[in-house]
This record gives structure tokens, sequence and C-alpha cells, in this order.
């Protein structure tokens, strides 16, 4: 079976923008994905696009109709917070089958506004009556468990903000990009303990693309700037006793990392850097863990070493995260591989991570299940 | 739990059941395979995925806190703050729901509570039907 390559990667500044449409969005995230190995959308033999509120109206189509219906297979999918990565699954998919030497893997988003909500049910509204279902809840129930089992404080929670805000300021593309001290994080309006506003991700729009390709493709184009993608997994929810009341965010990713890393034939020890979903500050604590970066129990003392920091032994979230480089949902998987793939080349600037070798992105959905997806990529 | 307009009260949750009395309580459904237990009625064991249907039974009403958050901003309407708890029951199953009457420094994990059935906030359906929910409170005294 052929290798999977990464040969373009493109991601559109994240914000919100009023006066363009969601496929218009993804649009432009192709056309630079493409123009960064200089293929054509006709050089393209199938189109996997996300999107979380928009893949039923067809959004691969749509984005096809402004920049050139080639009549190519395109699927569209929706996998919660975890469609990217499902988009970026399936082509990879379709090229280790050898079925294609080309194909793009888009995910584009205008997200609504507002706090989001868990799905309607019958009966009256569940809100303040049955506990809550809101997002941030969720997770700050899941961080509560740490918290009661191993002593985590609301002070390391913040301090991933902390650290997440200060690399976004190294990112041109990240939707805010302005320090925010410990003092400031922990005095934000507080949302649902333990997270305050500024510990829960940016509410915004975005799109991002990558163009994946058979090794044989890869090396007519040339390998200098290709990423190689080492290992590919895509989990669902295995029972947990608590669910659904209790959305379990830990068992779902572990499921998805093993695989990852066994198909890599590699381990955490061998990460240079890791991009992974910080929807809330609780999040990133639970997954250090979970992504095997730091033993059981240790995630708070983890981040209080510097370890996740630029400048530590194993940076993570250096693109600003989901926290302050922004959170547009059907994206966002796909923006954490362009942020691995421009470390791998060494083209990222002010936050470059010296000498990345390989990089790991982790994205997890959650809707009335769960989904979690993991990707591992090598410098070629 | 009849309102006064006679009209039966209807569950306010997938997991609440009215007897024909007005009588509430909790349903449960246990696997007779793997000894899992779940909320909703599934048409195999979600858990080994055994094809016998697990099998309803009636859950205690207490049990021990979990995890929670204090709830400080919801959505518009929604009184605040308040807090949003799971618990364990006595006997397996877990379940969502706003814990009364604790300051936020007593709580802790382990604390023993109790379901109480309320009037699911005076809400009722469009034929005005009055609903029954549940929150909890602490103490393990039925
Ligand atoms: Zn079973």
């Amino acid at each position: 079976m052929s290798d999977a390559y990464i040969v373009g990667a493109g991601m559109i500044p994240f914000g919100r923008y009023p006066d363009r449409t969601y496929f218009q969005l993804a649009a432009d995230a192709t056309l630079m994905a493409l123009d960064d190995c200089g293929l054509s959308i006709k050089d393209v033999g199938a189109v996997y696009a996300s999107s979380t509120f928009n893949a039923a109206s067809m959004l691969g189509q749509k984005m096809m109709q402004q920049i050139g219906q080639t009549g190519v297979q395109i699927v569209n999918v929706s996998n919660a917070c975890a469609s990217g990565a499902t988009a970026v699954r399936e082509a990879y998919v379709a090229i280790k089958s050898g079925l294609y030497d080309v194909v793009l893997a888009v995910g584009a988003e205008k997200n609504p506004r507002g706090m989001l909500a868990g799905s309607p049910v019958d009966g009256p509204p569940p809100e303040g009556l049955f506990g809550s279902v809101s997002m941030p809840a969720l997770f700050a129930e899941a961080g509560m468990v740490h918290a009661n089992a191993y002593g985590t404080t609301l002070a390391q929670f913040a301090q991933v903000a902390v650290k997440n805000h200060h690399h976004a300021t190294m990112n041109p593309k990240a939707a805010y990009r302005k320090e925010t001290p410990l003092e400031e994080v922990m005095a934000s309006e507080m949302i649902a303990y333990p997270l305050t506003k500024l510990m829960c991700s940016a509410n915004v729009d975005g799109a991002a693309a990558l163009i994946m390709v058979s090794e044989k493709k890869a090396r007519e184009l040339g390998l200098g700037r290709a990423v190689r993608l080492r290992g590919s997994a895509l989990t669902s929810d295995p029972f947990e006793p608590r669910n659904p009341d209790m959305l379990d965010p830990n068992s779902v990713t572990r499921l998805a990392v093993a695989q990852a890393y066994e198909m890599a034939g590699m381990g955490p020890e061998d990460l240079d850097l890791v991009e992974l979903h910080d929807c809330f500050a609780t999040a990133e604590i639970l997954h250090y863990e979970n992504l095997g970066l730091c033993g059981e129990g240790e995630a708070g003392r983890f981040i209080d070493s510097g370890a996740t920091a630029l400048g530590g032994s194993i940076p993570v979230n250096v693109s600003g995260g989901l926290l302050s480089k922004g959170h547009p949902i059907g994206a966002t998987g796909v923006a954490n591989m362009v942020e691995i793939i421009d470390q791998l080349r060494g083209e990222a600037g002010a936050r470059q991570v010296a000498g990345a070798r390989i990089g790991l992105t982790h994205v997890l959905g959650f809707g009335v299940g769960a989904a979690a997806g993991v990707h591992i990529f090598e410098k070629a | 739990m009849a309102s006064n307009s006679g009209l039966m009260a209807k569950a306010g949750n997938k997991s609440v059941r009215v007897g024909a009395d007005g009588t509430a309580w909790i349903e449960g459904y246990r696997c007779e395979d793997c000894g899992a237990v779940m909320a909703v009625p599934t048409m195999a064991c979600r858990a080994c995925a055994s094809r016998v249907p697990p099998a309803p039974y009636r859950s205690a009403q207490t049990g021990k806190l979990y995890t929670w958050s204090i709830v400080h901003r919801s959505y518009p309407g929604v009184a605040v703050p308040f807090v949003s708890a799971i618990v364990d029951l006595d006997g397996g199953l877990s379940f969502k729901g706003t814990l009364k009457g604790v300051a936020p420094e007593a709580l802790k994990a382990g604390l023993p509570v109790r379901l109480v059935f309320d009037d699911a906030g005076g809400t009722s359906d469009a034929d005005g039907s009055p609903y029954v929910g549940f929150h909890f409170v602490a103490g393990d005294a039925q």
C-alpha cells in the first residue's frame, strides 16, 4: 500500500466573515492548498468536505461551483467537532486504497453565535432543572473529575489559557492575539466553575484544506516540503456506564491514540509537538494524560512545569489552540493539521518549534455520542 | 401527582416513570448477560451487544456525588447560579441533575445525596399536563 503524503496546506485567518458564505470560505482554503503545491482542482480525484452545521447542504458541491466543477466524487461529512479529522481520515483511506493519487480534504464553518447547546429533548427544557446541557458545564464537570481525583487547581486549568493565548500572539491567523495573564484569566467572567470565559474556546468562522497524495505523486512533485501521514485513527465512544449523562472525553480519545501510535510505530516520546482539542481549558489537562504526554494524575504539575509551552519538551497548541486561534467546528480538525504541517516544514515563523520532525493532532467531537480523531505526521 | 386540572402528570425526563396513581420512580435497564445498566431502553445491550434487551428495574433514589460544576452563565431565562451534578445512584446508573441546598464549599466527591421528585419547574405541555422532574439534595435518608 502506498504511503500518504500531504503536499498542500491552506488555512484562512480565523475570525468573523459576515460577507462570505461557508462554501466561499472552503473555496478560499482549497485554492490556498492547491497553490501551495502547484496543483489545479483538475488534478484532484476526490473531495472530502467537512462541516458540522452545513455538510447536509452539500458543502463540497457548493464549493466546487465556486472554483470548478470537475465531476469528481465528493463526500460531505459531519461528525461533530471531529468532522475535519473525519474528512482527512477518509482522504487517507482513499489514498491508501490506491484508488486515487490526489485527493482534497477541506473543512469550513460559519459558527452560530452564542453558547452552543446540546440537542433539544422531549419535555421541559433541561437546563437548570436537570443540571446543565451547556458545553462549558460538560467540560467543567469532566475537569472536576480530575480535580477531585488529583487535586488539580483552578490556577492549573487557567494556566492552559494563559499559555495558549500567549502562543496565539505569534500566529497571524489566530482570531485572538492578546496576552492574558493568569490573574486576568481567573478574574474573567465565571461561566461554569472552574471555567471562566477566557478558558472557553473562541467561537469564530474559518476554513482549512489539505491536498493529500500517493507516494508516487509525492515523488513526482518533489518531497522537499512533503509531510508523511504516519498514523490515522478515528473512533467512536465505547460504552461507559455514566454515559450519556456524563459525557466522557477520555475513553474515545485513548482508543484513537492507541491506534494511531500503533499504526505509526511510535509513542508519545517520539513527538516534537501536539495540537490537541482544547475546546475548554479543562480538556487540555485531561488530554495530556489521554495522549500519554505525562503520567496519570500528573497533568496539573505538567502544565506548571512549562513542558507544554513553546520552548518546553513537548509544546502543545503553539497555534494558540481552539482557545485563541478559534474553533470553527467543521474546520478545526483540518486546521490543527495545517499547523503541524507548517511546523514540520519549518515555516511557522515566530512560533516555530525548533527542529520539529514529528507532530500529532487530536480532535474530539461531542453530541449525543462522541468521536475522536488522531493523526501523526512526519517530515518526509 | 395529578394537577389541579385533573390532567395526569407526564414524565419530564427520559428516565422518570409516573404510575397510574401518580407515584413517580426512576427506571433503569440492566443487562442479564453482563450486568451493565443503562438509563434508556435499547434493542440490545450497549455494553456487550447481547441481543436480549436489558430488563427494566426500579432504581434506588440514593447515591453519591461523582462530579459537578457551578453554572454561572446559561441560556436566557435560566436562573443562575446552580449546581449541575452527576450522581452515581446506589445499585448502578448515573444521572445528571440540579443539586440544591448545598453550599459550594461543602461540595465534595462521594457526598451522599438523594433524588427528590419535583414539578419540573412548574412547566406543562401544550394540553396543560404538568411534568414530573427531579433534583438532588444532600443526605441519604429516604
Ligand atoms: Zn450486556
